[in-house]
Order: structure tokens, then sequence, then C-alpha cells
């Protein structure tokens, strides 16, 4: 039984911003102790320093998504942030805060989250079960599993962290954004909803636009995984009535990977590219690879691996 | 100055007005939500635990609504008016049914029906739950759905400011553009007050930042009466310094309070029940153990589960482990868990019947926290929260759409009492020097921790007023150093803090003015319940700088009151 109590003196550079001051660094001394949250301290500052000091800020303890910003650089959960964790991990007592990236900064660490709100409700974020099971004259039970399943997807509070950390929504506008996606499977994978043809039209051409480069798996403050719900949205895809060109190309590439997986083992890049676009696509790209010297790549042939029959076992569900 | 017509403006977009929008909209009028926040960052997704109900065919084959009445009036310390608590029951399965088809993840049991847990102050379980995020998932399914309604406008970011009245109806809301600070007359024929609680009151709270009394506030500068306003709960662990709450559940599982010098000081309060005596003689002996310099520097007890090894605290304990580590940095299975008491939930509130209606203010409802329909008279039950928030969120607007099919328009012409409202906001930001909101809200808050809180009795108490009518003189004098237009939070920080003192003097006086013990009311001078002089309601006006006080009967229906023992 004990409790260490440890005290830090700590400079807050905080990146502000107005209208009519435009953007600048400010820094704030403050005392805290190894208990405090970085929203805490910010509380403090405005309370005890600098009224004027604008952040968004409500529940404290991670359910609201109020608190989103970049701490020494991380997209964090103010609220979710230790003071004295961020000293250890950078080595420095001074903490570096900044809004988050790619909304539109309005004052200090308050951004334009319109646009991430727009993204959610295009997901049509709302269940439409039978209409008999809506006015109570039927009952549709969900079962345990699934409730399990949908409620890791629909533990999402909107915070727009994984927005904003995601380069694919930085420079796709046809890309519906990390959150929506857990949002829109959240509905899709509901046993009881009725609208699955809209929701694929909503979701299947967006989910091909995922890059998988785990950012949002990364920074969610609730282990929503939106990635996650990306890709079993992709498995949807045979279900939709119409295709798109990447949710096409998208298939043909899962389709042509899992082939050269039977046929060697590994990833033959030249066959699955040639799989993916097709003659003549790949032709053209393969002029592009000779004129940039990168052809050498493409047409290195990759040997079968050992025991080839075992991965073939794996694949084919043998082994389950 | 702009105005915007609906026929209903629902202040606050937590579950208790979104249920009433849900409810006037889908009726086919026009509403109007405003909150200073996005709907989903409300208090209500703070609620953990659950949502009391009594599903037929699906509870203990013994319970009933009427045993679930019972153990809410007995709760509340038989401050509760039956007619409420039995009506609450009866509707409870039902709704927490439509809760379900509206999409609520509820867990399950394994035949696919809604799974039920124990909760305190329960004769047979009742608790459903959404993993420990109830309030949460409720919040955001109801908002989900309510959004879905053409006619609903959300004004979020939006600063509620006064009600504007004529002489006997409510004619609307004056409320701030957060983001430009333009304001706009709400004009409506019905207002729904549902703007959450007031723990900012308080130096410690388990509530959200932006739980700062607005509702009340707006409602006794209308001339409009609190019920009840002493009654303020009181939670004995939570998180040191973010007061965010560690579960009763933690002691439950064998955790122990120690003191700075080590010692197991439950043992001098309860000696027979120790950690786990009811909640308001843990919280007074952590108080004293800090007052009398047993604390730690900084004024909190340590909570212990070191004994009960790594394994066993990250099975059973997973909750008060993971709340340690994400929000205080400390590892559980090493160290103690910095805890003291702080502010929950308040029972007073802007004064309504069963229906939601209140009676000062022809066309003004009000529905959650922020009413009193005297649910839960001088002491809340767990779980009964997140109910009452749906049950008389939907009930009031009920009857909302009853008041708005017989309504006829008045003419008078109110606009100028909009143009008073807006100005007086203005007042709180005209000088250019003097104090900043800050320097008096925490003043403020002190004061009502330290004389209005877990303990109080007459001298505290008169200190308590004397303060707060200096800090409301003082605060006459903020300055709001901010100039610019665009989210001047500190702007709205100041009319927080004039709501907020408003508030206090209310609470403080109606507090003074109860001699006795009751519920969460615990008066050192005055120990004991005294139902021969006390069992009736309070009713507070705001006059000015004065509190005026007169009294309802307590509506008692099947239970006479009875000693409070568990």
């Amino acid at each position: 039984m004990s409790l260490k109590i440890e005290e830090a003196e700590v400079i807050f550079k905080i990146k502000r911003y107005s209208p009519e001051k435009g953007s600048y660094w400010q820094e704030y001394k403050l005392k805290v102790d190894r208990f405090t949250q970085v929203v805490e301290a910010l509380r403090r500052i405005k309370v005890e320093q600098d009224p004027t000091l604008a952040f968004r800020a409500a529940c404290h303890m991670a359910v609201c998504g109020s608190c989103g910003m970049k701490i020494n650089g991380e997209p964090r959960l103010a609220c979710k942030t230790n003071v004295f964790e961020m000293i250890k991990k950078y080595g420095s007592n001074v903490i570096t805060i900044e809004p988050m990236d790619y909304f539109k900064p309005v004052k200090d660490l308050i951004v334009d989250m319109d646009d991430f709100y727009q993204r959610m409700y295009k997901v049509e974020p709302r269940l439409h079960p039978h209409k008999d099971v809506l006015e109570g004259k039927a009952e549709h039970r969900l079962k345990p599993e699934d409730q399990r399943e949908l409620w890791k997807f629909a533990q999402c509070i909107w915070c727009g962290l994984c927005v904003s950390a995601c380069p694919v929504v930085a420079i796709d506008p046809l890309f519906l954004g990390p959150a929506p996606h857990a949002k829109g499977y959240r509905f899709l994978a509901d046993p009881r909803d009725t609208i699955t043809e809209e929701r694929l039209k909503i979701l299947s051409d967006s989910a091909w636009r995922c890059t998988y480069c785990y950012m949002c798996y990364e920074v969610c403050p609730r282990d929503v995984e939106p990635v996650t719900a990306i890709k079993k949205t992709r498995a949807y895809t045979k279900f939709a009535k119409e295709k798109t060109p990447v949710m096409t190309t998208g298939e043909k590439h899962i389709e042509a990977i899992h082939d050269s997986l039977m046929e060697i083992g590994k990833l033959d890049e030249a066959k699955v590219y040639l799989k993916t676009y097709g003659l003549l696509n790949s032709v053209k790209d393969f002029i592009f690879l000779f004129q940039s010297g990168k052809v050498k790549y493409a047409l290195v042939k990759e040997k079968p691996v050992e025991n080839i029959s075992e991965i073939r076992k794996i694949l084919s569900g043998e082994n389950k | 100055m702009e105005k915007v017509s609906y026929d209903a403006v629902v202040v606050g977009a937590g579950l208790a007005g979104l249920m009433a929008a849900h409810e006037i909209a889908s009726a086919g009028y026009r509403v109007a939500v405003i909150s200073k926040v996005f709907p989903t960052r409300s208090h209500s997704a703070a609620a953990e635990g659950g949502v009391a109900a009594y599903i037929p065919g699906n509870s203990d084959p013994n319970d009933s609504p009427e045993y679930m009445a019972y153990d809410t009036v007995k709760g509340g310390d038989y401050l509760v008016d039956q007619d409420a608590a039995e009506l609450f029951a009866y509707k409870s399965g039902e709704i927490i049914d439509l809760l379900e088809r509206w999409g609520v993840l509820f867990n399950r049991q394994p035949d696919g029906r809604i799974a039920v847990r124990y909760f305190g102050g329960q004769t047979y379980p009742r608790t459903r739950f959404v993993g420990d995020k109830t309030g949460m998932a409720m919040l955001h399914t109801v908002f989900e759905k309510t959004s879905g309604l053409g006619n609903v406008d959300f004004y979020f970011e939006w600063f509620a400011w006064e009600l504007v009245r004529d002489e006997s109806r409510v004619r609307g809301v004056v409320a701030f553009d957060m983001r430009n600070m333009t304001p706009v007359f709400f004009k409506a024929k019905a207002v729904v007050m549902a703007a959450g609680g007031m723990g900012m009151l308080y130096k410690h709270t388990t509530n959200s930042y932006i739980a700062t009394g607005d509702g009340y506030a707006m409602a006794l500068r209308a001339g409009v009466a609190l019920k009840d306003p002493e009654f303020v709960q009181f939670h004995p662990t939570a998180l040191y310094p973010s007061d965010n709450l560690i579960s009763e559940a933690a002691r439950g599982e064998g955790a122990v309070l120690r003191n700075a010098k080590g010692e197991r000081f439950m043992a001098r309060y309860a000696p027979k029940k120790l950690d786990l005596a009811p909640r308001d003689i843990v919280s007074r002996a952590i108080m004293i153990e800090i007052r009398e310099g047993r604390g730690f520097p900084g004024g909190y007890v340590g909570l212990d589960l070191t004994h009960l090894g790594e394994e066993y605290i990250k099975e059973r304990l997973a909750l008060a482990y993971e709340a340690a580590k994400n929000f205080a940095g400390v590892d559980a299975t090493k160290e103690m868990i910095p805890v003291r008491p702080a502010q929950h939930y308040y029972m007073g509130g802007i004064d309504v019947d069963i229906t939601g209606k209140n009676s000062d203010l022809i066309g003004l409802f009000a529905a959650g926290e922020v009413a009193c329909v005297s649910l839960h008279g001088a002491n809340r039950l767990g779980s009964n929260s997140l109910l009452e928030t749906v049950v008389f969120g939907r009930e009031t607007g009920k009857a909302v759409v009853e008041f708005l099919k017989g309504y006829t328009e008045p003419s008078s012409d109110i606009d100028k009492e909009a143009e008073k409202a807006a100005d007086s906001a203005y007042d709180v930001v005209k000088s250019e020097s003097g104090p900043h909101f800050g320097e008096v809200l925490e003043k403020l808050r002190d004061v009502m921790w330290d004389y209005v809180g877990i303990f109080r009795d007459d001298g505290g108490l008169r200190t308590a007023l004397s303060e707060i009518t200096k800090l409301r003189e003082e605060a006459k004098k903020v300055y709001v150093s901010d100039k610019s237009k665009v989210y001047n939070t500190e702007f709205y920080n100041a009319l927080e803090l004039k709501n907020m003192l408003d508030l206090a003097l209310v609470i403080a006086y109606s507090a003074l003015n109860r001699k006795e013990s009751r519920g969460a009311h615990y008066r050192l001078d005055y120990p004991q319940r005294d139902d021969q002089n006390w069992l009736k309601h309070t009713i507070a006006y705001l006059r000015g700088n004065t509190v005026e006080i007169t009294y309802k009967p307590v509506k008692i229906t099947k239970w006479k009151p009875e000693a409070r023992e568990y």
C-alpha cells in the first residue's frame, strides 16, 4: 500500500488561432501533479491564467468526444492523456498542443466539425427494422454474439480524431472516412435492418478507397477499429447490385492475390497486376514503369514456397 | 434582433430533450432543439451502469411495477410523489422495449432477450445495460432517431440565455449562436427545459464541465419555482483529480479506503460495515479524514486494491483499474487509487407535475435532471435517472402536443422583452476591467463544497449565504477580456457563472430552511428525519437577491413513511 506524490512544472505550448490575430503560439506554465489529465490542465489554465483560451471539453471521461486535439503531435483526447505520461514518453516538460489536422481551425483548439457531421449523416446512421418490429407488433431478437459484434462499432463517440488523421480523407473526396464506415457497418451488419441495398450503395464504393494504413486503428480512443469495419464492409461487395470501377478492381485484386497465394504461397506482383487491371492497362503501366526505370521490380520471378500444400490447405479452409 | 418561430423549443439535447423533441415532432409540429454542445456530447452520455426497468416476461417472476415504485419511494426517503413513482415503474418496460427497437444495443441473455443485473436499492434486479456505456448508447440512438425526422432543427453550439415571458405565458427563448455571438429570439408556443444538471457549482463533481445549472437559473429569473432545491447527491469515491466515478463495485469486490497514514479509517466510522457502509456515511468519513489532515496533499484518500492481486483486479475490477490508468495514470495493481467524494446528481429542479408541466408559467415544461417531478425525492437510486429521462421526456412531449392542440395565439407584442434579454447578457461583458469569471467561479465552488455540501449546519449555511451574496456583487463587475465574437467561450463562461450564482443562492437558502436530515440533505444540527414538520416539498422562488419559500404536500398513494433502513 502506497501512493507516490510527484509534481512538476509543465510548459504547455499551445497553438492559438483567431480570425483577427491569425495563428500564433503561446506558452503557459502550470504546476500539476502526476494524476492530472491534459484536459484538466487546460481547464485550470483557462480559469487561473487566461480566460480567453478556447477549447471544447465536457465529460472528462472519454465518452463525449469533445476534446480531440494534437498533443505532442499525436491525435488524442485531452481527457484520456495524462500529463506525466507525456513528459516521460517524450522526455520533456514542454507539451505542445494543437488543433486537430484536416478540419478548419475556428478559434484556438476549436475546429469546424461540420464536415465530420455531414460525413456521419451520409451513412443513414439509424436502424430501419421491419415496420411491424418498429411498431412492436413483431419481435426480432438480437443474438448475444450479434450484439457484441455490433456494439464494437457502435462505440464511436464522434470525436473526429480518425478523420483528422486519415490520409485518404485528405485527398479522396469520395472516401467517407473511418468513423462513418464504423457507423455504417454497425447498421449494415444488423440482422434487423431492412435497407441493406441502400446501405451498400452508400458504403461499398467508399470502402474500397481505404489504403489500410491503420491510422484510425492507432488513434481511436475507444478502440472501435474503423479499418476492421471497412474490411468487413468490403466482404458485402458481392451483394451490391451496381458495381463501380473501384469496387470491381478491388474484387479482382483480392481474387488475384488469393490465386497467387494458392499457386506459389506468396505474391507474384506481375501476375496480380495483370489479373487486376487487365492486359491493356497493364501494358500502359508497364511502359510507365519502363520509363521510370522500375520495370525490374515488376519482373521478379517468385519461387513457390516449400510445403505449398500446407498453405493451400489453410486458404481453402481445410485446417479449420 | 433576428427572430425564428417554432411550435416548440427544447433547451438541451440530452436524452430528456431529445425524447420530448421526438414526441412533439412525430405529431407533426415544428421543433427547435437548442444545445450548447453537439447532442452526443450531452451529459447523458456519461451515465454508465444502466437503466432500471420492470419488463413483463423478462423480470424476476416475483417482481412487479409496485415493488419498483416502492423501492424508489423508500430510496427517496419518502419525499417522492408516489403517483410519479408509479407512472415511472409502469411505463419502464414498454419504453425500454421501444428503445431496443430503435436500435439501442442492450446486452442480451442467451435467448436474445435483454439482460438484467442488480443495482443498489432494488428488491429484485431491474438494471438493463449496454456494457458500461449505457447512457452513451441510449443517447446516440435517440439522437440518430430524432435527427432523422424532418421537422426537428438542431441548433447545437447555441447558448440559451433567457426565457421570454409575458404576464402569464412563456413566449420563447433568447439564445446566442456561439460561432458568432449573434442573439436570436426563438419564438415558441411551448418551451421544454431539458438543460441538465449543475455539478459545476461544486468544487468536486462527477458531472461534465457543461453542467452549469443554466436551465434552473433561466427558470428562476423568469419567476418559476424550483422544487426541493436543497437535495444534492454526493458519491463517496470519485477519482482524484478528474472526479470520474469509481463505482461502488470496487469496494464490493474488496477494495478498502486508507488515509495518508495507511489506516483503514472506516473502522472508526462504521465498525461493522466498514467500507461498504451507505454512501453518505462513507462520504462524510472521507471528508473528516481530509479535513483533519489525514488525507493526501491536494485533499484525497487512497482506495486500496493492491492486496487483491493483479489477476483478480483485472478480471473483477476492470472498470476501476481502467479508469485509474486512463484518467490518473495510476496502476491500481501496484498502488492505491486517489479518491475523494464528489457531487453526483441534483434531485431538485424546476417544479413540474407528472406530465412535465410547470404551473407558474403557461407553456413551460421541463424534463430530465433539470426538472423535479418528485421522482427521486431526497435521494436518487442508481439506474433511475436514465429511465427518468426517457419516460418523462416522452410524457412531457405528449403533454406539449396536447397543449399545442388547444393553443391560441396571444395578441401582445413581446419582441421588446426579447431585446432586453439579449442586452442583459451583454451587461456581463460591458466593463473594461474587473475580475475574470474564473476568480469568482472557483470561490463559489469552494463555498458550495465547504458549506452546502455533504455536511451542513446553521452556521455553515449562513456563511455560505453571505459569501454567495458577496460573490453575486463581485460577479456584476466581471470583465470579459476576449473581445472576439467568434467562439468567445469566455463570454459564455461569464453567463454560466451568473446562472450558477442564481442557483447557488436558492440551494443554500433552502438548505438552511429545512431543519431536518433526509436523504442527501444532512444537517449536523438536525440529524433526524422529521416527518411531523418536514414531510413536504420546498418550493423556492428567486426574487431579486432574496429567496421566497412556500411548500407543497408530498403525494402519498400507497406507502406510508417508515424508517429508511437497509
